[in-house]
Formats: structure tokens, C-alpha cells, sequence
């Protein structure tokens, strides 16, 4: 397998006090790592948070916060959007459910602090999303302009309304029914996830929901090896970290029902794969049910290999790094893998001849320039 | 230190090729790598008085200007701007590869220098009080900037007025001014003895050159400046010059609409833009011809010294304290 980029680094985000041993060369490196994997919020807020900034070089606060400025805007202005669709769906009769990084906040999780978020995605019962739709339309959002080939997409094989945006938003909204296409080998049932998922009280996001905790995990992990775009995608491994040491930390069942909701979901390979990295990546202790799970499913070749090509893709070795032919190689190979798993063959050629074509469209329409 | 001219054109070249150029100008250390042999001489021209410092220390930004060929077109070879392992522009020509580095420079610190609130506006000081020009683009803010760093007024910024929020001091940015259009002869015929790098016929942005930033501006990169002015610039063909004030109400908005994170500064933009409009008097700038206007400008300098601006603008201390 390939060699993991020294990640040793990442331990500041726990304990803050270690950035006091770094040089001046090591912060330039890891200020731009952390900014290229969305992580210098985060860093910025640990290090500013423990009143470290009088002992470290003017250079260095200066781009912490900097960073922390950043993700403090656009933390806000995700809340503000949340509070806003909210409004817009009151009254609707189904729990609303945050998904993802509104979830990791609205619960003041580890990682909810000094965040880079960049959409609000949420997650309504299938047979309410065309009210859900009208409701947020009538609330002046407006989905993205999209051929006939791309609605039916979104319409009939995707587990997700087409992003939707909003002139006083900054933040772009994506309505979820599931969390995986229900056309995709691992389908998921989307009730079941709702049937499981519980209210946050006593929370700033009071009127909305999150997903169980198992199934907090499961999405992470999901959304990470189901996903088209592996590049620089650490963030989300460190989010697995977070959210098995957040709900798993006082609860000595947790990794067991964990094991027993992928098996009952289908997510066993995104979960295996996600414990893996995070023990060979980032060096992480995990419990030992989870990783027995994970070093079982990895004993078969197939995950044994997309692990390696996943490792390959997630952090770049230095900050300048560019893709090299073994990066590119795993990032073909996970695309094909992500669109083999995403939709049946007929659909799949159905969907590729159409990209296509586009494709050929938009390179006469720029010219050979 | 040496400067880049006293190294000469084939020492930046070689130090671009090898570990690359550190770049101090002032609130902002740029590393610069290129194998482009265009940039190394014009680089050499417009950045001269700069101190050449080859070896690695802290950079805010690491960009690199990279020369590539391509199979189709061998004969027309471009410049491609790469910052932390993205590219996040189009490829230029290779002969325009300073255009390149300092519009693609200036995008990155727009997007990525947030402990400073950065505004669009020219800054010049005179022994440390500083006015600033912020101005919608075309309204003569360069040509008047560096109009006014040719005739004894420190340059402090063209494009970046980086101002620090818990001091409301405004520190140097210092990128050469960017003249563009009829503004190169004009600036020409007024400062003949100021340095102008070579200009680039019908750029994306027209024809343009680069003032290099003289020697006092370069010494003094690391000293801020207090605010005591804030003047709209308008240019109108053949208008007499003449200042008028502005409400201190209309300044703050001025300078917010002419900031480039004034929203993500958040509550720290608020208050500095805030302090400025209270600190500093605000004035519109009407004016045909650069001479006059610089005239005006001495005066406003002579007549603030004489008597500071009022700090008791009831308004603002009621939003100050909203803050």
C-alpha cells in the first residue's frame, strides 16, 4: 500500500499545546495542508482557542486567524440558511434531519468548530419532497438550470433534489431522500434511517433532527467511498474519527450495534474501509469489535485494493503536491467504481453516452483556443 | 540585504529555477518559482529596490509561473499560475507572465489575507499619516496613487489598503501600481523620472505597466501609517479639482463597499471600517488633471494637520456602540 503523508500533525487538532514545538518551516508547510484539506478553521480555532497566539510568530497568528475568520463567516451564514429553511418548511408534517456538517454543528461536535462548510444539506421522507420542493421554490430558492437528461436524473435515480440557490444565501441547499440513489447496488432504505433518527433539544437547530448515531457514522462514511471526488478528502476521514470517538465514547455497545446497522444497511464495506484508513492513515485506536470487523472484510483482495487506491487519493505528500500517474490511476479506477455502484449498466451507458456529449459540446462551443 | 537590481537579471533567474523568490512586501510574503525567463527580467525591472532573499523562510503565499508548450500550438507557449497545487486561472501567453504573477497574486490575497481588512484603495503617507483612495475600478485611483508616490508621498498600497482592525492603523501592501490604457502616457509626461516596467499590449485588461515602487516605499514596507484622510477620487476630462466633504455615513459604506472581506472580517471589519470614518475626514475628489489634484491634496494634508478632524460624530458612536 502506499505511503502515507506525515500526518502526525493532525494530533494538534486534539492537543493544541503540540504546534508550540513547530518551526516557523513546519507551520509554513501545515498552514497550506490544512488550508488545501479545509482543516485551517479548525486548526485555527484550537490553537487561537487555547490562548496559544502570544507565543507563536506574528506570521503564523496572522494566517490562523485569517483561517478561523473564514470558517466563522460561512459557519454563520450556514446557520442563518438553516434557520431559513426551517421557516420555510414549517408546518411540513415529517421530521427535517441535518445531514452532515449542519449535523456536526447543531450537535457542538469536536469537528463543528472552525468549519468550512460550503452547503446545507438535509434529509426529508421521499413522500414529502415534492411539498418540501414547492415549499422552499415559494421561499424564492431556485434549482440549478438543468437539461431534460439531468432533471430525469435527479427525479428518478438520484437520492437527492438538484441543488438548489438562494439569492440572499451564500450557501447552496441540497434536499436529500436518502442517503444513497435507489437505484445504486448498496441501496439504502431512506425510511429507515428517518425511523431511527432523533430531535435536538434544547439546541439552536431546535426544530430539526439528526440521524441516529450509528447512522451519523454510516453516512460519513458512505458519503466518503460512494463519492465521486476522493482528492484531498482527509476532512471527511477526520469527521469518522470525530464521530466514533463523540458517540462512541461512553457507550461500550456502540461499535457492536455500529457492526450490526452496516450489516443491516448494506454499508459494511464503506464502514471496513473508513476503520481501516483511520488506523493506518491517522493512526487512530479503535475499538476492537470495529476493528476486527474491518480487518476481516479486508482480508478480501477487492477492499484490500480499493483501500490502497483510496489512500493514494485522500492527502496530497506536500503541500505543492500535484497528481502524479498512481493518483490519477486510483482516481480513475474510484470513479468507474463510483458510477459501477451508483446506477444499473443500461442506465449507467444511458448517462456516460450523455456526458459525452456535452462534453464534445462544450469543447466546440470554447474552441480550440 | 541586496536588492534585485543590484543581483541583477540572471541571479532572480537562477533563484526562481532553484528554491524560488521570497518576496517581502510588507503585510504580505509571496515565494515565487518560474522556469519562465520572462518574469525573471521583468521581476528584476519592477521589483528592484526589493531585498533579494533566495533562501526559504515564512511565505504567505507560494504561487509558481510554470512554461508550458502544448503539442497543437508549440509556437505560441504559455504561462500557467500554480498555487498550492492548483491552477486556479487560465494559462496566459509567456511573454505576459508578470501580468500573470500579480493579477493572480492579487486574487490570492483577496481571497486568503483576512487577519487585515483589505480595502480597494490607493494609500499613500506623508511622515507616517496616511490617506486613503478606495474607488470603483476607472476612476483614476492607480494613476493618482502613483502620481503621488512619484512627488514625495510614501506609496503604501495601489490595490490593498491593508488596515488592522484593533489599531484602525493601515499597513503597506506593497504591489507596483498597474497603469492601464491612456493612463501610461499620462503618468509618463507627468513623473518622467519614474520607473515604468515595459508595457503589454492588449493584455485582457487592455495594455498595461507596471510603476515600480520606489526605494523609500520599499525601506519603509514594514512601518503603518495612521489614517487621517479618506478621499473618493473621481476623474472628469477637463474638470477643475476641488474637494468637497463627505458624511461620515456615506464613508463607511464607501469604504465597505470597497472592501475585499469586509464580510468575512465580520465584527473586526464593522468596527475598523467604523474607527476610519470617524478618525479620518472623507472627501470627494474631482479633478481633470493630476497636477491639481495633487495640489489639493497637500493642501488637505497642511489644513488636517492644522486643525485634526472632529471625533465627535454622534452617529457613529451610537453604531460604535450598537458594535
Amino acid at each position: 500500500m502506499r505511503r502515507w503523508p506525515d500526518l502526525s500533525w493532525l494530533v494538534a487538532l486534539r492537543r493544541p499545546e503540540e504546534v508550540l514545538g513547530w518551526s516557523l518551516n513546519q507551520w509554513d508547510q501545515r498552514v497550506r495542508l490544512a488550508r488545501r484539506l479545509r482543516l485551517l478553521g479548525r486548526l485555527a480555532e484550537a490553537v487561537l482557542g487555547a490562548g496559544l497566539s502570544s507565543r507563536l510568530p506574528e506570521p503564523v497568528v496572522n494566517a490562523l486567524v485569517g483561517g478561523s475568520r473564514l470558517a466563522r463567516v460561512r459557519s454563520q451564514a450556514l446557520s442563518w440558511c438553516r434557520d431559513e429553511v426551517a421557516r420555510a418548511l414549517d408546518g411540513l408534517e415529517a421530521p427535517l434531519v441535518l445531514l452532515k456538517g449542519a449535523a456536526y454543528m447543531a450537535q457542538r461536535l469536536p469537528n463543528a468548530m472552525g468549519r468550512l462548510p460550503s452547503d446545507l444539506d438535509i434529509l426529508v421522507p421521499a413522500r414529502v419532497l415534492p411539498q418540501a420542493r414547492a415549499r422552499l421554490i415559494a421561499a424564492g430558492w431556485t434549482e440549478v438550470d438543468l437539461d431534460d437528461h439531468d432533471q430525469r436524473y435527479y427525479r428518478e435515480w438520484s437520492h437527492e433534489l438538484p441543488p438548489m440557490r438562494h439569492p440572499m444565501h451564500a450557501i447552496e441547499l441540497d434536499v436529500h431522500h436518502n442517503i444513497l440513489p435507489p437505484v445504486a447496488r448498496d441501496r439504502v432504505d431512506g425510511d429507515v434511517l428517518i425511523e431511527a433518527a432523533f430531535a435536538l433539544d434544547g439546541s439552536p437547530a431546535a426544530s430539526w433532527w439528526v440521524l441516529s448515531k450509528e447512522d451519523q457514522v454510516l453516512h460519513c462514511a458512505a458519503h466518503l467511498f460512494h463519492d465521486s471526488e476522493h482528492r484531498d478528502r482527509l476532512r471527511d476521514l477526520i469527521d469518522l474519527e470525530v464521530l466514533l470517538g463523540a458517540h462512541g465514547a461512553d457507550d461500550p455497545e456502540f461499535a457492536a450495534r455500529l457492526v450490526g446497522r452496516a450489516r443491516r444497511l448494506g454499508l459494511e464495506d464503506a464502514l471496513a474501509l473508513g476503520v481501516t484508513l483511520l488506523r493506518e492513515g491517522l493512526g487512530a485506536t479503535l475499538d476492537p469489535v470495529l476493528d476486527g470487523m474491518a480487518r476481516e472484510a479486508l482480508s478480501h483482495r477487492r477492499l484490500a485494493f480499493l483501500c490502497g487506491c483510496f489512500a493514494t487519493v485522500l492527502a496530497p505528500l506536500d503541500p505543492d503536491a500535484e497528481p502524479g500517474w498512481q493518483l490519477r490511476a486510483s482516481e480513475t479506477l474510484l470513479l468507474a467504481r463510483h458510477h459501477w455502484r451508483r446506477m444499473p449498466l443500461p442506465l449507467l451507458l444511458k448517462h456516460s453516452w450523455h456526458k459525452l456529449q456535452l462534453r464534445g459540446r462544450a469543447q466546440s462551443e470554447v474552441g480550440p483556443n | 540585504m541586496k536588492t534585485l537590481a543590484e543581483v541583477g537579471e540572471a541571479a532572480v533567474r537562477d533563484a526562481l529555477r532553484a528554491d524560488g523568490l521570497w518576496l517581502d512586501v510588507g503585510s504580505v510574503t509571496v515565494h515565487v518559482r518560474s522556469d519562465a525567463p520572462s518574469l525573471a527580467d521583468a521581476l528584476t525591472d519592477v521589483y528592484r529596490h526589493f531585498p533579494f532573499q533566495s533562501r526559504p523562510s515564512w511565505a504567505d503565499l507560494h504561487v509558481e509561473l510554470r512554461a508550458r508548450r502544448r503539442v497543437h500550438v508549440p509556437w505560441r507557449p504559455q504561462a500557467e499560475f500554480i498555487c498550492d497545487g492548483s491552477r486556479p486561472f487560465e494559462p496566459f501567453p509567456l511573454d505576459t507572465a508578470l501580468p500573470l504573477f500579480e493579477w493572480g497574486v492579487n486574487w490570492m490575497i483577496g481571497t486568503r489575507l483576512h487577519h487585515r481588512l483589505l480595502l480597494h484603495a490607493g494609500a499613500v503617507a506623508r511622515n507616517d499619516l496616511a490617506v486613503l483612495m478606495p474607488a470603483v475600478p476607472g476612476a483614476g485611483k492607480t494613476t493618482l496613487t502613483a502620481a503621488l508616490a512619484s512627488r514625495g508621498w510614501r506609496l503604501l498600497s495601489d490595490e490593498f489598503a491593508a488596515v488592522e482592525p484593533d489599531t484602525g492603523l493601515v499597513w503597506p501592501l506593497i504591489k507596483p501600481p498597474v497603469l492601464k490604457n491612456e493612463s501610461i502616457a499620462v503618468f509618463r509626461q507627468f513623473a518622467p523620472a519614474a520607473s515604468l516596467g515595459r508595457v503589454y499590449p492588449a493584455t485582457r485588461k487592455g495594455d498595461v505597466a507596471h510603476v515600480a515602487p520606489p526605494a523609500d516605499a520599499v525601506a519603509g514596507r514594514r512601518r503603518p501609517a495612521r489614517p487621517i484622510a479618506i478621499v473618493l477620487p473621481s476623474w472628469q476630462a477637463d474638470a477643475p479639482a476641488r474637494l468637497e466633504p463627505v458624511s461620515p455615513a456615506l464613508a463607511c459604506s464607501a469604504l465597505a463597499f470597497n472592501a475585499f472581506n469586509y464580510r468575512i472580517c465580520g465584527e473586526a471589519g464593522f468596527r475598523a471600517v467604523a474607527r476610519l470614518a470617524r478618525e479620518a475626514s472623507t472627501w470627494q475628489l474631482t479633478y481633470g488633471r493630476l497636477e491639481d489634484a495633487l495640489n489639493c491634496l497637500d493642501d488637505l494634508y497642511e489644513r488636517t494637520l492644522a486643525s485634526p478632524p472632529r471625533t465627535d460624530h454622534a452617529e457613529l458612536d451610537a453604531l460604535q456602540g450598537a458594535g
